[in-house]
C-alpha cells in the first residue's frame, strides 16, 4: 500500500525529471556537434577550460574537449549532479517525513504494518521513482547518441545517465535518514541540503587547483566526478556511492524503528520560556518565521562567496588569450580575476533567487495551512500583512546581494586578488534585481491562482536557470535567451552593472507584486 | 430593540453551479446566544467565512455592527473574535508566545469599540481554567490543547460578538464545562455569541435562539420553545384495564404498546389523543417535549 503510493508519486517526479535530464543532455552534445564543427575551434574550448581552474572549481574538471563526449560532460554534469541531488533530498523527506508531517501515516501505521516495515515500503516506492529517472535519462542519451554528429554508443551513454542519478539516490538516501532525525519535512530537507552544500564546497576546493585534490574523496558529488564517464570511465568509484547509500539506507530503516511517530531522534524542546520578541504583528511574526531559513541561505551565500573569492585569482591566471572570448560566452567579458567572478556571482545570483522565491512560497503557506486566518480574522488588513511580508522579501534579498559581495571581496582580498569592496558590493546589489522579478512574478501567481504559487516560482526559476546553462556555450536564440533574467543581469564584476536592465527587471517584479497585492484583496482565501 | 450584531441579506455563496449558501437572511441582536446547526457541508462555515470577509459572496450582503464585512472588515474585527475548528497554529511558538501574538494583533488595531486591549487578568484566569500549560511549543500539544489556545485568545478580547465555529471539537467532557462557563460569562456581560456547532446538548444548554441550515439554506430559525412544533411530543401512558387502540387518532403515530404501557407520538394538537385515554382508565400518564436532538432529527432524519 505505502510502497504503491509512494511509488505513484516517486515515478511522475522521476518522470519529468528524467526528462528535463535527457533533453539537457541531448541538447548539450547535438549543440555542441552543431556549434563547434573545426578542429580549430575545439581546439581553442579546450585551451579556454581544460586547465581553467576556476570553471573547474564550479562545473568539475574538463578534459578532453575536442570530443562530443568529453564537452558534454564537462558542459552539463554539475548542473545535473546539483539538480539530482536537489530532487533526491526534497523527494524522499517529502514522501516520508512529509507524508508524516501530515497524519497520513498513522492511518496506514494503523494497519497491520510496522514502521520499519513501512519505511521499507516507501523506500521501495522511492526507488521506482529513481529507476524511472535513470530509465528516461539513459533513453533519451541513448536516442541523441545515434545522432551522427553525436556517435555516443549506448553502454556509455547508460553508464553516463547512471552516473548523472548517483548523486540523485545518495540524497534520496541522505533525506531517508534526515527524515528520521528531524522532526519536521522543512527540518529534514534542511540537514539534507546543508550536506549537499559541504560535498559542494569540498569537491570545489579539490578542484581549484589548490594542491587538494585528494580532497576529492571525501565528497560525494567528488566520487560521482571519479566516474568520468564517456571520458576514462572508472567504476570502481561506484564503490563509496553504494556503500554510502546502503549504509544511510539501514541506518534510515532502523532508526524509524526506535521511535515514536511523529517525533524525530534529534530531541526537539517541547517547552520554554517565552520569548516575546517581534510578536508585537504580522510583519514581526514573518520575521521570525523565515529568519531558521534565511540565516541558512546567507550562510550559505556567504560561504559560497568567500569560496568564490578565495578561488578568483588563482583561476583567474589561467585565463588569457582566445580563452578569454570563449569566457564571454558565459557572459563574462572582462580580463582574469573579474572575469572569474563575473562566472561566480552567476552561480551566487541563483542562490539568491533561491531565497527569495522561498519567502513567497513561504507566504502562501501560512495561507494554505489556515494560520492566515488567526491574523486576519482580527483587525489586521490584507494589504498590511501581505506588505510585510513583501518588505520582508525585500529585505533579505538585498541583504543577500550586500553578503554575497562582502564575503567575496573578503576571500579575494586575502588573496591579494587587487579587487576594490566597493565594485564588489555593488556587483553584490547587482544579484538583487532577478531575483526581484521572479519574487514578484510569484506574488503575482499568490494573488491571482494562490495554489500555483510554487510551481510558478520555480518553474520560472528553473526555466531561467536551464536557459542560461543550455545557452551559456552554444549559441541560443537571443528570444529564448532573453526570457531568463539570469540571462538580463550584467555579470558584474566582470562588466559594469546593467543598472538599466536592472531597473527594468525591478520595476517588472514591483508591478507583479502590485497586481497580486490588489487581487489578493479581492479573493477568497484558499486552503491546500 | 437592541443594536444588531449580525445582518445578512440574501447572502449567498455559489463554487460553480452548488450553492454552498443560498439567499441567507439571518439577524442576531446585540446580547443575543445564537446556535447555527447542520450537518457537515450544510454551508455553516461558508457563512462564517463571509461574515469574517475570509471569502466573498457571489450575492448579497453581511454586516457586522453596521460594518460592511467585505469593505470594512478591519474596523469590523476590532469588534470580534473568533475561533475556527480547526487549531492550525505555528508550530514552533509557544502556547504563551501564541496568545501575545494574537493578542497584540487583535489589540494593536487603535482603539475600537472593545477597547482594543486584552483582558489579562482574564487571560491567566483562562489559562487556569482550561488546565494549558503555555510554555509548551504548539507543536507538542494535542489537537485538544490545540483547541485550548486559540478559545483563549478569542475568549481573552471580551470582544463584543464572539463567533465560533465549532468551537469545542478535541475537547474533553471538563473542558466542556469550562467552554460553557465561559460562554455564559460573556452573555452575562452583554456579549453575543454566535456558535456554530453539531454538539446539541451544548447548543441547547447555552443558546437563546437556533437556526437550522441545510444545503445551503435556512430552514428554521428562532427559540427552542418555538421550535418544539417540528418534532412529535413522546407520550407515554400507563392503563389499569384494558388498553385502547390509539392507531387511529389523529396526529398520533409510532403507537407500541408493551402489556400495559403504551408509547406513542404526537404531532399537533394534543385534545384528540387527551380525550380517548380519558375515556380509557389511565393510572400514569409521561409526557417528553422533543429534544434538540430529536429536532434536528426530525429535520434531516425525514430523508431516511
Amino acid at each position: 500500500m505505502i510502497s504503491r503510493l509512494t511509488a505513484g508519486r516517486a515515478v511522475r517526479s522521476g518522470g519529468i525529471f528524467g526528462y528535463i535530464f535527457g533533453v539537457a543532455i541531448a541538447s548539450s552534445a547535438i549543440s555542441y556537434a552543431r556549434f563547434y564543427k573545426s578542429a580549430a575551434q575545439r581546439d581553442a574550448l579546450a585551451a579556454a577550460y581544460g586547465a581553467n581552474k576556476a570553471t573547474s572549481a564550479l562545473f568539475g574538471p574538463a578534459p578532453q574537449l575536442q570530443t562530443v563526449a568529453g564537452f558534454t560532460v564537462f558542459k552539463i554534469s554539475m548542473t545535473l549532479m546539483l539538480l539530482g541531488a536537489v530532487w533526491g533530498l526534497l523527494t524522499s523527506t517529502r514522501l516520508l517525513r512529509g507524508e508524516e508531517d501530515s497524519g497520513r501515516w498513522e492511518l496506514l501505521l494503523a494497519g497491520p504494518t510496522t514502521r520499519r516495515g513501512a519505511t521499507i515500503q516507501a523506500l521501495r516506492g522511492l526507488g521506482a521513482g529513481v529507476l524511472t529517472l535513470w530509465a528516461l535519462t539513459g533513453l533519451i542519451t541513448v536516442l541523441a547518441g545515434l545522432d551522427a554528429s553525436v556517435d555516443i554508443a549506448a553502454g556509455p551513454a547508460l553508464y553516463f545517465a547512471l552516473a548523472m542519478v548517483a548523486t540523485a539516490v545518495m540524497f534520496l538516501a541522505v533525506g531517508a535518514l534526515t527524515s528520521q532525525l528531524a522532526a519536521t519535512r522543512r527540518q529534514a530537507a534542511a540537514y539534507a541540503a546543508w550536506v549537499l552544500g559541504v560535498s559542494y564546497a569540498v569537491r570545489l576546493v579539490a578542484d581549484a587547483g589548490l594542491g587538494l585534490h585528494g580532497l576529492i574523496w571525501a565528497s560525494p558529488l567528488g566520487w560521482v566526478e571519479e566516474l568520468r564517464p564517456l571520458t576514462a570511465p572508472a567504476p570502481l568509484a561506484l564503490v563509496p556511492i553504494a556503500a554510502l547509500t546502503s549504509v544511510l539506507l539501514v541506518a534510515a530503516v532502523y532508526l524509524a524503528g526506535t521511535r515514536d511517530v511523529g517525533a524525530g531522534i534529534v530531541p526537539d524542546r517541547a517547552s520554554r520560556r517565552p520569548q516575546p520578541r517581534l510578536l508585537g504583528g504580522p510583519t514581526g511574526l514573518a520575521v521570525r518565521l523565515v529568519q531558521p531559513a534565511v540565516t541558512g541561505w546567507w550562510v550559505a551565500i556567504a560561504v559560497s562567496g568567500l569560496l568564490f573569492g578565495l578561488i578568483a585569482r588563482s583561476a583567474g591566471g589561467t585565463i588569457s588569450g582566445s580563452s578569454v572570448q570563449v569566457l564571454s560566452r558565459l557572459g563574462s567579458r572582462g580580463n582574469g580575476t573579474d572575469a572569474v567572478l563575473g562566472v561566480c556571482f552567476g552561480v551566487l545570483a541563483v542562490l539568491v533567487a533561491f531565497a527569495g522565491a522561498g519567502q513567497v512560497a513561504a507566504a502562501r503557506a501560512e495561507e494554505s495551512a489556515g494560520r492566515l486566518d488567526h491574523l486576519l480574522t482580527r483587525p489586521v488588513s490584507r494589504s498590511r500583512w501581505l506588505g510585510g511580508r513583501v518588505l520582508v522579501t525585500v529585505v533579505v534579498l538585498l541583504a543577500s546581494g550586500v553578503i554575497a559581495g562582502v564575503f567575496a571581496w573578503a576571500g579575494a582580498a586575502s588573496q591579494h586578488a587587487g579587487v576594490s569592496l566597493p565594485a564588489l558590493a555593488g556587483a553584490g546589489v547587482n544579484l538583487v534585481p532577478p531575483a526581484i522579478t521572479i519574487a514578484g512574478a510569484g506574488v503575482l501567481a499568490f494573488g491571482m491562482w494562490p495554489r500555483a504559487t510554487s510551481i510558478v516560482l520555480y518553474i520560472l526559476l528553473g526555466w531561467s536557470l536551464l536557459v542560461v546553462v543550455i545557452g551559456g556555450i552554444g549559441a541560443t536564440s537571443h528570444w529564448v535567451l532573453d526570457t531568463s533574467v539570469f540571462h538580463q543581469m550584467a555579470s558584474a564584476p566582470a562588466v559594469p552593472p546593467h543598472w538599466e536592465a536592472d531597473g527594468v527587471m525591478v520595476a517588472i517584479g514591483v508591478t507583479g507584486a502590485l497586481i497580486g497585492g490588489i487581487a489578493f484583496k479581492r479573493r477568497d482565501l484558499q486552503g491546500e | 430593540m437592541a443594536a444588531t450584531a449580525i445582518r445578512t441579506e440574501g447572502l449567498t455563496k455559489r463554487y460553480g453551479d452548488v450553492a454552498a449558501l443560498d439567499h441567507l437572511d439571518l439577524e442576531v441582536a446585540q446580547g443575543e446566544v445564537v446556535g447555527y446547526l447542520g450537518p457537515n457541508g450544510a454551508g455553516k462555515t461558508t457563512t462564517i467565512r463571509l461574515l469574517l470577509g475570509l471569502s466573498s459572496p457571489t450575492e448579497g450582503r453581511g454586516e457586522i455592527f453596521g460594518l460592511d464585512c467585505q469593505r470594512q472588515p478591519v474596523e469590523a474585527h476590532r469588534r470580534l473574535a473568533f475561533v475556527p475548528g480547526e487549531a492550525n497554529l505555528w508550530p514552533s511558538l509557544t502556547g504563551a508566545e501564541t496568545l501575545r501574538l494574537l493578542g497584540r494583533a487583535w489589540g494593536s488595531g487603535g482603539s475600537g469599540g472593545s477597547g482594543g486591549r486584552v483582558d489579562e487578568a482574564y487571560r491567566d484566569e483562562l489559562v487556569a481554567r482550561f488546565d494549558l500549560d503555555p510554555s509548551k511549543k504548539v507543536r507538542a500539544y494535542s489537537k485538544g490543547n490545540r483547541q485550548k489556545v486559540i478559545l483563549i485568545a478569542a475568549l481573552m478580547t471580551r470582544a463584543d460578538l464572539l463567533i465560533l465555529d465549532e468551537p469545542t471539537s478535541g475537547l474533553d467532557p471538563l473542558m466542556e464545562q469550562a467552554f460553557r462557563r465561559s460562554v455564559r460569562e460573556a452573555r452575562d456581560r452583554g456579549q453575543t455569541v454566535f456558535l456554530s456547532s453539531h454538539i446539541l446538548s451544548e447548543v441547547e444548554a447555552l443558546c437563546d435562539r437556533v437556526g437550522i441550515l441545510r444545503q445551503g439554506k435556512l430552514v428554521e430559525l428562532g427559540t427552542l420553545a418555538e421550535m418544539r412544533h417540528l418534532a412529535a411530543l413522546t407520550v407515554e401512558a400507563t392503563f389499569e384495564g384494558a388498553v385502547p387502540d390509539l392507531s387511529g387518532v389523529p396526529g398520533v403515530s409510532s403507537v407500541q404498546a408493551d402489556g400495559r404501557v403504551v408509547r406513542c407520538q404526537v404531532r399537533g394538537p394534543i385534545a384528540p389523543l387527551l380525550k380517548v385515554l380519558a375515556a380509557a382508565d389511565v393510572t400514569e400518564l409521561l409526557s417528553r417535549e422533543p429534544s434538540l436532538e430529536q429536532l434536528f432529527l426530525a429535520q434531516y432524519g425525514a430523508r431516511d
